[in-house]
């Protein structure tokens, strides 16, 4: 239990060159039934964010249940013992709050934003849900929301242009025993077996106060949340553990090479390789190599295919770092009746370039200032703040890591760069080519 | 830090002790807690001066974070498009930062890079914008690159021609979009080809192809000028400190005589019609149904917000309710009312389970009819009210936020009191007064229905609605059995 000065710090600090950092202040500490309770004071305006973040994500779901976390997630809205049909969603925008949830392959958030002298209706209508979910729920509503969802894939993912090229990629670059080999949102065949006995078995094991992180952040006085969360969450009874699942060596594969057809104008080259969770220092290095191939005019990407040859319409490369294992990608989408085979040599030119002769630390300090702002903008927001203090509890154990994750991207040298793009950037696992209907020609082929 | 320790050692002894007490007793889960008496919310101070050449500055300071935002607005939006050039606005603004009389492309993009900016012209319907956000201690560094775009921009010929090929293809990628696609099609549809809002403010192919840095030259010089913009600034930065900043760098902007140009009157959709739109095989329709409708400067501002909350602009609004909760035919069902400086468009929409496409409609026509025919009730108004005053709140706690705010402002020329007046505006609005917009602006019969879907799917079920005759169209709108 910590308690430190309740407004933000912002200071500058002299290594090498002067950057800037702030400090975000909490408290945090964990009720009798497990509950971690984090606590944050600003009172630029008068809101507040109420952020409950329960640690189950796809990966959680078992093979022939995909979508499940993610369908769970929306039954979380559809009331609770005390809450009727619709209410949640009417209490609270009865009363002007933004609200949503969003579930992903490690974790489940629910948020509402609200006028700060409502937050103990937040409180309670979080904490009738986790308490008392169970009782208010039927078969017509998980129908319902099963609907909602196919709608949702329908929209999202087989009505989007290139969008099941993630699936498709998930499911070559992991084994199918591997919780990341299949999407979030699911198949559509396993939306429609999940049952009710499916829905009761997920909330029991995975929606306890003991798996489950309660942060308000905003304009509060801890004094006054404190007996308030006790009093909503308190009587809530803690849960049983169960076996998270960890992280395995992947076998190094022989490269796939996949191609599919897909109603789009252009062919879109996807590049994907195995590389590393997040939360770690080389997580932080790859995500600096992303920027300096893609990010801005200057980058080698950008700048050699978009910029300079005209080759490709975008080019893009990005570093996804999970809780238990991680991907770099590289996508290329390219210019009318240009082939995949020429993106693919010209990505590989310069990562065999990049490879060799490494980067400046000029490029590097581009890609670390960036970082440096996008963690400052994250404290723009007590949603942002809300969140972050959230998934960094969840994902390592400790929330004071909001103000010290920034330290992953300092001092990142050429040397550095160069040693960590050459361990994991070697061919890479999984190469998608995704094409116009009737373009397979247009596909990238090997060695040509 | 000791007696820091005791304090809270105590606190936290008085905070078991009610703990305590209150566990006591049952906790009555059916007793809803109410909210406490309302924050005061302090609306940003505005700070307003003038550079020597006429350039209008509002500066709201926030020294929370090390960060200040840059937008300078101009009145120059896409609807000064002239009618056989769609895309002209957008086309300048994207060519504008690409070179200036001492840096070239490359350069300004990594002098940006360098500081940890985002540096970017954009355009709406209503302006054009120049947007710097950067940490505070680089402002000068900055405004150096913000100041030299804006005001020696070389429109280099290899840039252009980059950028033209670029718009094109990225107007050809629209094509494999159902929203876009669809958003198109009922522009053009709903205001035809008489009138800016019609055309894409992308462009067509043709118009770009047709294009010529010449033109983009005329529109800067003509629109881009200190007389026909308003410089906003929020965050870390005094007055005292940023004008002479300015007056350096953007002092030299001289005025300069603006074109006068009124919106024409977009003609009324004479009779209902379904426009359909061939996307074969396509698991969802994208359905937009509506009319050209209203201006920021309409005096029922206030009464068709609140009117709309409750049909189609939130969760809890009656058509979300019906096509996604009742119905399960969407992933999300609504409708808004685009209010810009001329009439924009009433749409609502929704992505739809192909299936379900006619039903869908009929669900839409039936919700729209009858919020048009009896209006909301009493327990309604009250609770769109009550939202609508609770979120007002939440709109002031980003610079983006406050950035956005004043620029409504200025591209409106609303009244500078607008957001001390606008909670007594919308707590104004009554019963009558929502039954008056509903019946004057939400006239079905003179509405069109836009539909993006698998036509041999869909066509039977629309045809059997009988609301209405169908047109076939292509993606851009234009009738199939006529030529353009």
């Amino acid at each position: 239990m910590k308690v430190l000065l309740t407004f933000m710090v912002i200071s500058m600090a002299l290594v090498m060159q002067s950057y800037t950092q702030i400090n975000i202040t909490f408290e945090q500490y964990t009720l009798n039934n497990g509950l971690t309770v984090i606590l944050h004071e600003d009172h630029n305006a008068p809101v507040a964010a109420v952020t409950v973040m329960y640690h189950v994500g796809s990966k959680n779901e078992q093979p022939r249940r995909t979508g499940f976390a993610h369908l769970f997630e929306h039954m979380m809205f559809q009331g609770s013992a005390h809450v009727g049909d619709n209410e949640h969603f009417k209490l609270l925008q009865e009363i002007g709050a933004n609200i949503n949830g969003f579930t992903g392959q490690d974790g489940t958030t629910y948020f509402e934003v609200v006028p700060s002298n409502y937050v103990e209706l937040a409180l309670y209508l979080e904490s009738d849900r986790l308490g008392f979910l169970l009782d208010a729920m039927t078969m017509g509503k998980l129908d319902n929301q099963r609907d909602v969802v196919k709608n949702e894939r329908r929209q999202n993912y087989d009505n989007r242009p290139y969008g099941t090229a993630n699936e498709k990629i998930l499911r070559a670059v992991y084994p199918p025993s591997h919780p990341y080999s299949w999407p979030v949102i699911g198949y559509m065949e396993d939306l429609s077996a999940a049952s009710m006995d499916d829905v009761q078995n997920f909330f029991k094991t995975y929606y306890a106060p003991n798996n489950a992180c309660l942060v308000v952040s905003g304009d509060i006085q801890p004094s006054e949340m404190k007996p308030l969360i006790e009093k909503y969450f308190g009587p809530i009874p803690r849960g049983k553990m169960f076996e998270r699942p960890k992280p395995v060596q992947l076998k190094t594969m022989k490269q796939e090479r996949m191609m599919y057809e897909d109603k789009v104008q252009l062919p879109r080259l996807y590049m994907t390789w195995h590389t590393v969770a997040g939360h770690t220092r080389e997580n932080a290095v790859m995500d600096v190599l992303s920027s300096i191939l893609s990010s801005g005019k200057n980058s080698r990407l950008y700048k050699s295919l978009v910029y300079e040859k005209q080759i490709a319409q975008s080019a893009d490369a990005n570093q996804d770092g999970s809780e238990i294992a991680g991907t770099f990608q590289i996508q290329v989408t390219a210019k009318p009746e240009k082939t995949l085979t020429e993106m693919e040599q010209n990505v590989s030119e310069i990562l065999n370039i990049l490879l060799k002769d490494g980067v400046t630390q000029s490029e590097i300090d581009k890609a670390v200032i960036a970082q440096e702002v996008q963690v400052i903008n994250r404290a723009a927001t007590v949603l942002g703040k809300a969140n972050s203090l959230a998934s960094f509890y969840s994902y390592t154990g400790n929330t004071g890591n909001i103000n010290t994750d920034m330290e992953f991207y300092r001092g990142i040298t050429p040397q550095e760069v160069l040693s960590t793009a050459k361990k994991y950037l070697k061919e890479a696992a999984v190469v998608l080519s995704v094409v116009p209907e009737g373009k397979g020609e247009l596909g990238a082929k090997k060695g040509e | 830090m000791k007696t820091t320790l005791k304090y809270y050692l105590l606190s936290m002894i008085i905070t078991t002790l009610m703990i305590n007490v209150m566990n006591s007793q049952e906790l009555d889960r059916t007793k809803r807690p109410s909210g406490k008496n309302a924050p005061a919310l302090k609306l940003p101070q505005i700070q307003k001066a003038q550079l020597s050449n006429g350039l209008q500055v509002w500066l709201v300071e926030r020294h929370q974070l090390p960060l200040v935002a840059f937008n300078l607005v101009l009145y120059a939006g896409s609807d000064q498009d002239p009618l056989n050039q769609p895309g002209l606005t957008s086309m300048t603004a994207d060519v504008l930062d690409e070179g200036t009389s001492s840096r070239n492309a490359l350069q300004i993009s990594e002098e940006i890079e360098s500081i940890g900016a985002s540096f970017g012209v954009g355009s709406s319907w209503d302006g054009s914008f120049l947007t710097l956000n950067c940490l505070s201690k680089f402002m000068t560094k900055g405004l150096d690159v913000f100041a030299d775009v804006l005001l020696n921009p070389v429109f280099p010929q290899k840039e252009f021609e980059r950028l033209q090929k670029q718009r094109i293809t990225s107007l050809m990628q629209q094509k494999d979009q159902a929203t876009a696609i669809a958003n198109n099609a009922f522009s053009r549809i709903i205001y035809g080809s008489s009138h800016p809002y019609g055309a894409n403010p992308s462009g067509t192919e043709a118009s770009i192809k047709g294009m010529t840095v010449a033109d983009l030259q005329k529109f800067y010089q003509s629109f881009y000028k200190p007389n026909n913009a308003t410089l906003i600034i929020v965050g870390d930065t005094k007055m005292s400190d940023v004008i002479p900043l300015l007056e350096k760098v953007i002092g030299r902007w001289t005025k300069g005589e603006v074109p006068k140009s009124t919106l024409p009157e977009p003609s009324p959709v004479d009779k209902m019609t379904i426009y359909l739109v061939d996307k074969p095989g396509a698991p969802q329709s994208e359905i937009r149904i509506g009319y050209p409708a209203l201006a920021r400067s309409t005096p029922d501002y206030f009464a068709v917000s609140v009117m709309n909350r409750m049909l189609g602009g939130q969760f809890m609004s009656r058509i979300n309710l019906n096509l996604r909760e009742k119905r399960g035919f969407t992933y999300g069902a609504r409708s808004g009312f685009n209010f810009l400086k001329g009439k924009g468009p009433f749409t609502a929409s929704a992505g739809v389970h192909s299936a379900k496409t006619d039903s869908s409609v009929q669900e839409f026509l039936y919700e729209i009819k009858l919020m048009h025919d009896k209006g909301i009730t009493a327990e309604e108004l009250g609770f769109v009210k009550k939202g609508l005053i609770g979120n007002f709140a939440l709109n002031f706690e980003t610079s983006g936020q406050i950035a956005g705010a004043l620029q409504s402002l200025i591209l409106y020329g609303l009244p500078e009191n607008y957001f001390d007046n606008y909670l007594q505006n919308i707590d104004a609005v009554t019963l009558q007064d929502v039954q008056r917009v509903s019946a004057k602006y939400l006239d079905t019969t003179k509405m069109a229905v836009v539909v993006v879907g698998d036509v041999s799917a869909v066509k039977g079920g629309l045809e059997a609605l009988g609301v209405g005759n169908i047109i076939l169209c292509d993606a851009d709108g234009f009738p199939l059995d006529e030529t353009r």
